[in-house]
């Protein structure tokens, strides 16, 4: 417990945990501000993001989606500095177990992660309010109806989701032993595995004929929804009021237990391979 | 003590650390090639050896921070191994230089250091920042630090365990002479209670006041081991002072009173230079007159024992970083190997 309180501490002191947020609730206000100021002009459109329970689709988008990327880029950013600062030598030197401390590291972001995406979620509600009430929208009630179970599942799928991303990034900046290779590579991989993802969803779909000859029929699950970033978007599409993009209109989701089951794997995985990496590593300068 | 080829394991009874054969390789270069180390309790060892002798890479195996290729290592008077994390507790490191995380403070940081390794009390983090005189700043960001306070710093992190055998990689680095002062009380005050000081060094005087014990190091082998006083008394020598177009002659003629002659110091490239030899002290007269009968007059002469005249006859002037033999006498010169 100790050093799980110590590594909240190093969280909570270092500026880049509110930066990351900051970020994100910085967009997520502008958005909602340029929605809040032209949702006069367009009714029918402002009460898809700005009436619950729709909205929660439009914030889950914001922070699962460009969260996800921050998430990866902040627990690289968080597991690849102790390599840049040195202090990873000092905790081996203390007799401290490597994979001990690299696990608690990363459980200690993964709790801010989580902490941040309450915060967000928070906002983006709020801003949901102050978007309606700039519009003259009636927003409803955010816990009505199937409200309340779309929130909980959002957050709970979410929560998940974007731990799992930011485990492969905390891994990725284990393996490279660096701040920012960790960074730039974790998100090179995010949204190249994307941009493959959609590539091969296109080759497939115009190689199959089913697809846009089909009238657009969803095709899958597919072999590349089970990529590492990838599986992360059948769990979040099922989440209830979340737009999954293009994509996962063109595609069926993976099934939400295997969606979540293969979810786990990854983080787990991501952790052991961190975790092995760091007891293999030679300290050598 | 001399240590060539190792015939037999020598008893260890006594010894904080112990080393046979250690050899660590990066690719084909041998950072530590056969070390026989021999750390007594109770004592500072000094750890001496010129920039890449394998100094640092010594230490690093004994923390378990890089995996031996060959050799043993006992820590405390039992085997020990790189995955051998538990020993650790009872050992106190600061290697190369000091890390730390540059947004806390020096407080927090050793509370977060504090919280891995052996359980330390909450109160340990104040008794170290007064022991390396830092409580007036220790609420400070580190990155606010100079290296001097860095250097107090990673000490203070070093004893957070209260260790029984502490690690230093160049304590003196970056600190003012109070400081270094200090430090050589800190360390007394820490071998009058039983604990163990192994501190390496390239800075001889600073050696030559602390330690008790030396260990020479060069090309990664142990050349040189023993109490600091027995080793001086193997360093003897005479040197003169001669003017820079005299120094061939000087060279010629000592040769023949002494087979280790050599130029050693120089200030520059033009003036006086010294050229040593190693002869008894009582001989100095005698290198006086053979200089006179040649045609050399010496502007100075001195005779000594000082650990910097055994350590270059030991490692040779110039050791370039890889263990070589690099460019003699000349590190000030331009084109000359800094340090």
């Amino acid at each position: 417990m100790r050093l799980l309180a110590a590594e909240m501490l190093k969280l909570r002191r270092r500026w880049a945990s509110y930066l990351v947020l900051a970020i994100l609730i910085g967009l997520m206000a502008l958005i909602y501000l340029l929605v809040g100021s032209t949702a006069g002009s367009d009714p029918t459109g402002a009460s898809t993001v700005l009436r619950f329970p729709n909205s929660y689709g439009f914030i889950n988008q914001f922070v699962f989606g460009l969260g996800s990327l921050l998430a990866v880029a902040y627990a690289a950013a968080i597991g690849g500095s102790d390599w840049n600062w040195g202090v990873f030598r000092v905790i081996v030197a203390r007799g401290e177990s490597r994979s001990r401390y690299v696990i608690i590291k990363f459980v200690a972001v993964a709790i801010f992660l989580v902490i941040g995406i309450l915060i967000a979620y928070a906002a983006g509600i709020a801003l949901t309010l102050l978007a309606a009430t700039m519009s003259g929208v009636s927003v409803g009630d955010p816990l009505s109806g199937g409200g309340r179970e779309d929130l909980a599942r959002s957050i709970g799928f979410g929560s998940l989701v974007v731990a799992e991303r930011a485990a492969l990034g905390f891994a990725v900046a284990m393996l490279l032993r660096s701040q920012l290779a960790g960074v730039v590579t974790g998100i090179v991989l995010f949204i190249g595995e994307q941009i493959l993802a959609t590539v091969i969803l296109f080759t497939t779909l115009s190689s199959s004929g089913t697809g846009f000859g089909g009238g657009l029929q969803p095709i899958g699950p597919e072999w590349f929804q089970f990529l590492p970033f990838s599986i992360g978007d059948s769990v979040l599409s099922q989440a209830p009021s979340i737009g999954g993009g293009p994509v996962t209109l063109l595609l069926n989701p993976v099934p939400l237990e295997l969606g979540i089951a293969v979810t786990v794997m990854y983080l787990l995985g991501s952790l052991a391979i961190g975790a092995l990496s760091a007891e293999r590593t030679q300290i050598s300068g | 003590m001399t240590v060539a080829e190792p015939a037999s394991r020598p008893s260890t009874e006594g010894l904080a650390v112990a080393t046979q054969g250690l050899v660590k390789r990066y690719g084909q270069r041998a950072a530590v090639a056969g070390l026989d180390l021999h750390v007594p309790r109770g004592m500072v060892y000094g750890f001496l050896g010129p920039n890449g002798s394998g100094k640092t890479t010594t230490l690093r195996l004994l923390v378990g921070m890089a995996r031996p290729d060959a050799g043993s290592i006992e820590l405390l008077g039992e085997p020990y191994s790189w995955r051998d994390r538990r020993r650790l507790f009872r050992v106190g490191a600061l290697i190369e230089q000091p890390s730390f995380y540059p947004y806390l403070s020096g407080r927090d940081n050793l509370r977060v250091f504090g919280a891995a390794g052996p359980p330390t009390p909450k109160h340990r983090a104040e008794e170290v920042l007064g022991f390396v005189g830092l409580r007036d700043r220790a609420g400070d960001k580190v990155k606010t630090y100079s290296l001097g306070m860095k250097q107090r710093l990673g000490i203070a992190a070093a004893l957070l365990s209260d260790p029984e055998l502490l690690l230093l990689d160049e304590p003196a680095n970056g600190l003012d002479p109070g400081g270094i002062v200090a430090m050589r009380e800190l360390l007394r005050f820490l071998t009058s209670q039983g604990k163990t000081v192994l501190v390496s060094s390239h800075i001889l005087p600073e050696m030559e006041q602390m330690a008790d014990v030396v260990g020479i190091i060069a090309a990664g082998r142990l050349v040189r081991e023993g109490p600091l006083a027995s080793i001086l008394d193997q360093g003897t020598s005479v040197r003169v002072r001669v003017l820079e177009s005299d120094v061939g002659r000087a060279l010629v003629i000592l040769a023949a009173l002494s087979p280790s002659v050599e130029q050693t110091a120089a200030g520059g490239s033009e003036g006086p230079r010294w050229v040593s030899m190693r002869v008894a002290p009582d001989q100095a007269s005698e290198v006086n007159r053979a200089l006179a009968q040649g045609g050399v007059f010496a502007s100075g002469l001195e005779t000594g024992n000082d650990l910097e005249t055994v350590f270059l006859s030991l490692t040779g002037p110039g050791t370039s970083d890889e263990g070589q033999p690099g460019p003699p006498p000349g590190w000030g010169q331009p084109g000359g190997q800094a340090g």
